[in-house]
């Protein structure tokens, strides 16, 4: 495991650590380590624990068991600014620099304490401070300069200068710095100068990076960690990695079969539900086109970045495209406006069901008849008895688990809740619905019942367009994905049942 | 999600004239100070054309400046909270509180308390307890800062009401009269006290490790906190300044009018927070500091003045602010960041 | 990962664990609170159980349920309506002036008014975007104004239009007609919350707007809906007063607009939005007046009792504030 001559001593240690959310495991008795000057990347799927990883690394999180342990001795991470003050940083995907201060004030924001003189900032000392420490990085540029006003690149490498200068004020030798998919706001060139500061940081830090793209992380780690399913798959240097061995192991390769119901897949229908042409938006998504037929289920995969997200929110008008447009049933749907898609019959699952699926202080029937009120009415009044009705019989028909129809839906498990939004939807006859990623957070029989779910509005013509957690979801449930990248559609793959592509053959297409 | 939020169908622009108002937007915005400057001109202007000159004269200009000290002073403390993204409503409460205090301690006709220069740190005291408290509130019961604010503005006007059995106090210890009736070469030294604090507290917004934290939690105060910023320790610190500065507002006032009554402290609120908003404060966080509360609380005197000269009737004055309010809030306001309006 | 939400959620971890718990309704504690001060105040004083001082309670307490109906709509959508208290007192001279001039078409010119007045309010937080305390404050400042400007004292319903008063102050039945038509109010909005379509997305808006908004639901007729509904309560409360005072005032409203938050949150309703309806109004709404004459029999000093009013929001705010819902209170 260690690749030159002596035994290292790792500088930051997880001991068998362990946490978990009802319902899902998300680290396994897990074994980390960072040895002194190394770069270490870290790659795994959606689910398998790099985010928990991470946030248990600098302390947004405090693990359910197993220890902590800094330059050999044992610690508790209370929160970021603590593990700041370890020397141990994190640079997040969207940076948490405050956007209404300068490149100077960030980044000594909190440890001003060495320029204070009679209550007041020695402004001049601070700068200089600052320009020494951007040079460090490489960075010249003036640091009264808003950061709002940066660009993405830059500002990364003002939280990289200024982890770096607190581990200095810190007196922590060796700090470790944690970078969250650097290289996903960056261009080509940027992404150059980054890996290349980062060669010149390992000579006094270790440097942990999340990537999808594997073959930079090959390029530029010295070890890279496997995770899948909150395990530490495999840990080896990265000379010795092959791609498609990387591949392999982040999916796993056996395809559980039953799990989808996959006998449950009927073919599509003939008629054409809804027609994407030359969809295109700036910084997200080039032109595409595409189509789904009704009672089809379309899967789109890809990894950050690669769009699929940006064009679900055009599907359902959460946002506006800049060109192509959206049919519905034969009717064009008005960009940027989600209660034309859903008068048109379109439903949109989301992503974060707590916070935009469903009004959690209200009851499950309360929920589950947002939509349909109209319909619920007697003598022009919402009448109560139809509630009631509407509600019981779209609850039994979801399999949602509630004392009764009236607990308020922040009480439900994150499966039943699930199940909720979806009733919500399927009650209101939608014709098309997409869906953000249905099981996460979902516990196994819930999952179940989903899956159920999705087979039977199949059958009843309802079209889908689905994102996953893992690619064996996506292939599982799906007739037919398409495969994005980097905001191009680039392979259409069919997925009948009896006959599904393993993931490892997906993957090779995605990075 | 936060791409829908701006341009949502739930708030429609208002059309064609979108680009001259982003654009007058940009302007007021932001701790510069140019469009107050211009702004300032422009009411000026309106009004010495209106009054036939009448405004510009030394004299007038003087009562301005003179007049508009107080609502500074208010609305200096005021701005603090509103950068922080909260917002102040007690001051009316407030300075009926220690307006009463001074009329019933000071020399008065009433009773026969005498506590001369101590009402000084008396009030300032009982100011600041005010904003503790409603810091207190906001920070460790965690109710949002316009309830509590409201609330405590309420309770302490009843208390102040109350204490004074709603009488009229004359104030017999005359020693404050001269300081604030008076000038030096020709500017009122009230005018001069308010430039001196906006001075003083921009200075400290400028340069101090505290001025930095408090445009962190007004940028971001997720984002501040994780950076190891002390929220609820600088907030308090706000509320209890804007306090003090209330019961500052409160002695000077009392002092000039000569008399206390509880109702001394009414209509100070709206002129005040109309004043923050003018100056470029905005009601979202993290943009604006002192002196654009002092820029803002002249623009308005000037503006009331002027009405007052043209006889335009007085009760309308509340009506006008009201418009103007509105008109800068919507013209500083950062919609991104406020999300859904509620 | 994104930064906030892997802050937030580092933090709040033991939120959703502890938001899955039950909480009781706060309709119960403030049904609670109503029993302990009934029962407070009858050991007391013997004369508070009395027809005539239950009467008077009942009297002050359907005022405060009107304009207090009212302010719930917007606070159960999340916003709040500070311009109840200019709506008020703009009514309160215009209905007087128009008694006079239009005789009994004074009623539904005053209530069309209110509608509008509160459209008005809807259009501005739509159209100009800025937050409703802002927006509520600019216009409750502007009708304040104009109250005045109208007319700047008091001004009296002329003595051969007093029959025409009668639509209030009567009484069928032996019931004050007053609570009559309060009672009439009360099902208005409990038909419109809770049996229209419109008004029960006012709760769904208010509890979940982002949700809402997704889901299709049409956020600006919601809204309006909401403010118009302010606006009815307002302009039908100062009409209510003004009949039983013979007379409009164009100050009147000014210390409704604490009574109407009060009585909505005393009631149980959350400022936060989405939870709560009229029922805890009615509930609120008789705290207040119970609290009002226990107090006045007791002696305490009625300016006092803002100080008590005051005191009374903070604490119920802080009760039933979701703080599920916010991540950082400003």
């Amino acid at each position: 495991m260690d690749t030159s001559s002596a035994r290292r001593e790792p500088v930051f240690e997880l001991r068998r650590v362990s946490k978990s959310y009802p319902g899902v495991v998300a680290l396994d008795a897990m074994d980390f380590a960072v040895y002194p000057k190394e770069i270490v990347g870290l790659v795994g799927e959606n689910g398998a624990g790099k985010s928990t990883l991470m946030k248990i690394l600098v302390g947004l999180v405090q693990p359910d068991s197993g220890s902590l342990h800094l330059r050999g001795e044992r610690v508790t991470l209370v929160d970021p600014a603590a593990a700041v003050r370890y020397g141990v940083g994190m640079v997040f995907q969207e940076g948490s620099l405050v956007p209404n201060l300068s490149i100077l004030e960030n980044l000594f924001l909190c440890h001003e304490a060495g320029f204070r003189r009679a209550g007041f900032l020695k402004k001049r000392a601070m700068r200089e401070t600052a320009e020494r420490v951007l040079a460090e990085v490489n960075v010249h540029v003036e640091v009264d300069s808003i950061v709002s006003g940066i660009s993405p690149a830059l500002r990364q490498m003002v939280e990289i200068a200024r982890l770096l200068w607190l581990s200095t004020l810190y007196k922590k030798a060796n700090p470790i710095l944690i970078l969250d998919e650097p290289t996903t706001v960056l261009t080509e060139g940027e992404r150059t100068t980054l890996f290349g500061i980062l060669r010149t940081i390992k000579e006094r830090a270790s440097v942990i990076f999340i990537s999808h793209r594997l073959q930079e992380v090959m390029e530029n780690s010295d070890r890279i960690v496997i995770l899948k399913d909150g395990r530490k798959v495999k840990e080896l240097p990265a000379e010795e990695a092959r791609l498609e061995e990387i591949e392999r192991l982040m999916v796993g390769q056996a395809f559980s079969v039953d799990r989808y119901r996959e006998e449950e897949q009927a073919p599509p229908r003939k008629e054409e539900l809804l027609s994407v042409t030359k969809l295109k938006k700036k910084g997200a998504f080039e032109a595409l086109s595409f189509g789904v037929k009704r009672g089809e289920i379309l899967g789109l995969v890809g990894l950050v970045g690669s769009g699929k997200e940006e064009i679900c929110k055009c599907l359902s008008g959460l946002s506006k495209a800049d060109g192509g447009t959206v049919k519905l049933a034969g009717r064009e749907l008005v960009p940027g406006s989600p209660s034309d898609a859903v008068a048109s019959g379109q439903g949109h699952v989301p992503i974060d069901r707590r916070s935009e699926g469903l009004a959690l202080n209200m009851t499950v029937a309360k929920n589950v008849n947002l939509l349909v009120l109209e319909f619920l009415k007697s003598a022009g009044l919402v009448s109560p008895k139809k509630e009631k009705a509407n509600a019981a019989k779209w609850i039994e028909e979801c399999r949602i688990k509630a004392p009764s129809p009236s607990t308020a839906c922040g009480n439900l498990s994150g499966g039943n809740q699930q199940k909720a939004v979806m009733a919500k939807w399927l009650s209101s006859s939608v014709k098309l619905l997409v869906l953000d990623h249905p099981t996460r957070g979902v516990d196994v029989g819930a999952r179940d019942d989903i899956y159920r779910l999705i087979r039977k509005l199949a059958k009843d013509g309802i079209g889908m367009v689905i994102m996953c957690d893992t690619f064996e979801e996506d292939i599982g449930l799906s007739h037919r994905l398409l495969v994005l990248k980097d905001g191009r559609l680039v392979a259409e793959v069919p997925c009948p049942p009896g006959k599904k592509p393993n993931p490892s053959d997906i993957i090779g297409l995605v990075v | 999600m936060r791409d829908g939020l701006g341009s949502s169908p739930a708030e429609a622009p208002l059309g064609a004239a979108e680009g001259a108002i982003r654009a007058a937007r940009r302007w007021f915005r932001g701790s510069g100070i140019g469009g107050q400057v211009v702004s300032l001109a422009v009411v000026m202007g309106l009004f010495a054309i209106g009054t036939g000159g009448r405004y510009l004269t030394l004299t007038n200009i003087q009562v301005i400046l003179s007049l508009a000290a107080i609502p500074t002073i208010i609305a200096v403390g005021l701005h603090q909270v509103v950068v922080l993204g909260g917002i102040d409503l007690s001051v009316e409460g407030v300075v009926a509180l220690c307006v009463v205090f001074v009329g019933l301690l000071i020399k008065n006709n009433m009773n026969g308390n005498d506590v001369g220069l101590w009402i000084v740190p008396i009030t300032l005291g009982v100011g600041a307890l005010a904003g503790l408290v409603s810091g207190l509130c906001n920070t460790k019961l965690a109710i949002p800062s316009f309830i509590a604010t409201l609330g405590m503005s309420w309770l302490l006007w009843g208390l102040a009401v109350f204490v004074s059995q709603g009488q009229t106090v004359a104030l017999l210890d005359q020693r404050f009269h001269p300081f604030v009736t008076g000038s030096v070469l020709g500017i009122p030294n009230l005018a001069i006290l308010a430039v001196l604090l906006t001075a003083g507290l921009q200075l400290v917004q400028d340069k101090s490790q505290f001025g930095r934290y408090l445009y962190a939690i007004g940028g971001d105060e997720v984002l501040a906190k994780q950076a190891g910023v002390k929220v609820d320790r600088v907030k308090i610190v706000v509320f209890t300044l804007a306090g003090f500065l209330y019961g500052l507002a409160a002695l000077l006032l009392t002092t000039r009018l000569g008399g206390s009554q509880a109702i001394t402290g009414n209509n100070l609120l709206f002129p005040a927070v109309t004043a923050v908003a003018v100056g470029g404060v905005a009601l979202t966080g993290g943009i604006g500091g002192a002196r654009n509360a002092a820029l803002g609380a002249l623009i308005v005197t000037a503006l009331n003045d002027g009405l007052i000269l043209m006889h335009v009737n007085p009760y309308a004055q509340d009506a006008v602010n009201g418009v103007v309010l509105v008109v800068a809030v919507a013209l500083t306001i950062d919609r991104k960041k406020l999300g859904f309006i509620k | 990962m994104e930064t906030r939400e892997a802050i937030e959620e580092g933090r709040g971890e033991g939120e959703h664990a502890r938001a899955r718990r039950r909480r009781t309704p706060a309709l119960v504690y403030s049904v609670a609170l109503l029993a302990a001060l009934v029962l407070l105040f009858a050991l007391g004083n013997r004369h508070f159980l009395s027809a005539y001082n239950l009467n008077t309670i009942a009297s002050y307490a359907a005022i405060l349920l009107v304009v207090g109906l009212g302010q719930m709509c917007t606070i159960l959508i999340g916003g709040i309506d500070l311009s109840v208290g200019g709506l008020m007192s703009l009514t309160a001279v215009v209905f007087v002036l128009s008694l006079r001039s239009i005789g009994y078409w004074a009623f539904p010119l005053c209530l069309v008014m209110g509608l509008l007045v509160g459209f008005l309010n809807g259009s501005i937080l739509t159209r100009v975007r800025i937050p409703s305390f802002i927006a509520t404050l600019g216009t409750g400042g502007i009708m304040t104004s104009l109250a005045l400007i109208v007319s700047p004292l008091p001004i009296d319903v002329p003595a051969p239009r007093y029959g025409m008063l009668n639509i209030v102050n009567g009484s069928l039945f032996g019931m004050k007609n007053l609570l009559l038509l309060t009672l009439l109010v009360f099902l208005l909005f409990y038909v419109v919350l809770r049996l229209t379509v419109t008004g029960n997305r006012i709760l769904f808006v208010g509890s979940n707007i982002t949700m809402s908004w997704m889901s299709g639901i049409d956020i600006v007729k919601t809204r309006n809906l909401a403010y118009v509904l302010s606006g009815l309560g307002a302009s039908v409360a100062a009409v209510l007063v003004s009949c039983g005072q013979f007379g409009g005032d164009p100050t009147l409203g000014n210390v409704y607009i604490l009574t109407s938050i009060a009585a909505v949150v005393v009631g149980g309703t959350a400022m936060t939005g989405g939870s709560g309806g009229p029922v805890n109004t009615l509930i609120g709404a008789l705290i207040l007046g119970v609290m009002e004459n226990g107090m006045n029999v007791v002696g305490v000093n009625a300016y006092f009792q803002q100080s008590i009013l005051g005191a009374v929001i903070i604490v119920s705010v802080f009760l039933t504030f979701d703080r599920s819902k916010v991540s950082v209170v400003k």
